[in-house]
């Protein structure tokens, strides 16, 4: 954190994705010394849930950080139901399979709801031009414990760095419904790094990521076949 | 799981109400406070370490709106209570088995975000006030119970904050401590036997309801009345 630069910088969002107020990348225990982008991109891998053949997705829209209109919010919360219709593919398809089982079960049964719930309250947001829901394939992470664990984690975390990346780009009343999805993920990402016996909340603060950021994460999984 | 939702969305209102507070304990708050204090800035150093940088930065509240200084203070206030709770625990040393760590993990969080929010405020900011946990620092249960519902309130109190922060870069730290607050609150309610999530959506609580609450601990027992601007910084 050489750059100590103050947010002074208030206008508008052209360069928010790198503002800082010199806190968000703060590290509060030092057990987890890589970035979160990289974190998501080892968990992943190591969840071997890099399945060949995973399409590379290209057709993300285009996430310019102009002053927040409805326009924006539309292709923002388009890019979250993206996002929400993996975990909550992820989700369905772990509890179908139900090998699960325990503290992992548990966390599956409830979760899965949730991340449901997220995907109507954005299809319901964006009306008629919510997008379709994605050709998915979970390969062995939505069956087996470690894979699944790890899989989990790295959504969970891709969720949060997605949403916190987007806020300042959102019009205030979008913004405030997205508040209440970013902390239940959060949540998520708690409860299944305690499962999995991880500090739930390694870091001061959960850095924002670029939608960019995102994409590359999401494409690293494998999950996405179409968008 | 709607009544189970329910049951554990209603513990977090019920368990700062309910701990039981004597109020007799009232014994020598200057010295414990004063005590309290000291170790406190020493452990921000070392908690906010990768904080120097942004502790030095010029203050941000000249250029800021007047709404984003008293939200940024509003937030400071609850990271005060936050931190000197989990300090104290930590000095204190009384909370072991499962929980031993936390008081060390979450207070250098904790410590790190008052740090940052001090340090973005700069000679706005409001002083620490002084604080009495009345023994829940020392005591397992009622400990993790606090812990639970800190963290529960302080997810809610930057949630409704969101949405009327004007600065795009407050807004942006705001955000990203208050997701940390809402993995905390899933980590002790993890911790306690309760549901981590109890809902798809977490709402926020207005600035009135988060002061009512902070009020019915009686673990603030002084407010500073006067702003460190006219007063002389702390030299340690």
């Amino acid at each position: 954190m050489s750059e100590a630069r103050a947010p002074v910088d208030d206008h508008g969002g052209s360069d928010f994705d790198e503002l800082e107020l010199g806190i968000v990348a703060a590290r509060a225990d030092d057990s987890d010394a890589s970035s979160r982008a990289d974190f998501v991109a080892r968990a992943v891998i190591a969840s071997g849930a890099l399945a060949a053949g995973g399409l590379l997705v290209t057709g993300f829209p285009r996430l310019a950080a102009s002053a927040p209109s409805a326009a924006q919010d539309k292709n923002i919360l388009d890019f979250a139901l993206l996002l929400e219709y993996i975990e909550a593919g992820f989700y369905a398809e772990a509890f179908a399979k139900g090998k699960l089982s325990g503290e992992l079960g548990d966390y599956v049964s409830i979760v899965r709801l949730h991340e449901q719930a997220h995907v109507a309250f954005l299809k319901s947001a964006l009306g008629k031009e919510a997008r379709k829901k994605p050709k998915l394939s979970f390969g062995e992470t939505t069956s087996d414990p470690a894979k699944f664990t790890a899989a989990a984690i790295a959504l969970e975390e891709t969720m949060i760095g997605a949403y916190n990346g987007q806020a300042a780009n959102l019009t205030k009343p979008t913004l405030a419904a997205a508040a209440k999805i970013v902390s239940v993920e959060a949540r998520h990402a708690g409860w299944i790094r305690a499962i999995a016996g991880k500090n739930p909340a390694p870091n001061a603060t959960d850095k924002p990521q670029t939608a960019t950021q995102v994409q590359g994460a999401v494409n690293r999984t494998g999950f996405l076949q179409s968008s | 799981m709607s009544a189970k939702e329910h049951e554990t969305e209603a513990m977090s209102e019920l368990t700062l109400g309910k701990l039981d507070r004597d109020g007799a304990i009232r014994e020598a708050v200057a010295h414990v406070s004063g005590d309290t204090r000291a170790r406190f800035l020493g452990k921000a150093v070392v908690g906010g370490a990768a904080l120097l940088g942004a502790l030095t930065a010029p203050s941000v509240a000249a250029a800021t709106a007047a709404s984003d200084v008293a939200i940024l203070n509003y937030a400071l206030t609850l990271e005060y209570l936050q931190a000197a709770f989990y300090t104290e625990a930590e000095r204190l040393g009384a909370i072991g088995g499962n929980l031993k760590q936390i008081p060390r993990q979450l207070g250098a969080v904790e410590r790190a975000h008052v740090a940052a929010i001090k340090a973005a405020l700069g000679r706005a900011a409001v002083r620490r006030p002084a604080f009495d946990f009345h023994g829940v620092t020392e005591d397992q249960t009622k400990f993790l119970k606090t812990a639970v519902a800190f963290e529960d309130l302080g997810a809610a109190a930057y949630k409704a904050q969101a949405a009327r922060i004007k600065s795009a870069a407050i807004l942006a730290a705001a955000i990203s401590i208050h997701s940390v607050e809402a993995r905390h609150a899933a980590w002790m309610r993890f911790l306690a036997g309760v549901t981590p999530a109890a809902s798809a959506f977490d709402q926020g609580k207005p600035i009135s309801e988060v002061k009512a609450i902070v009020a019915s601990t009686h673990f603030v027992v002084a407010n500073p009345k006067i702003a460190s601007r006219t007063n002389p910084k702390y030299k340690g």
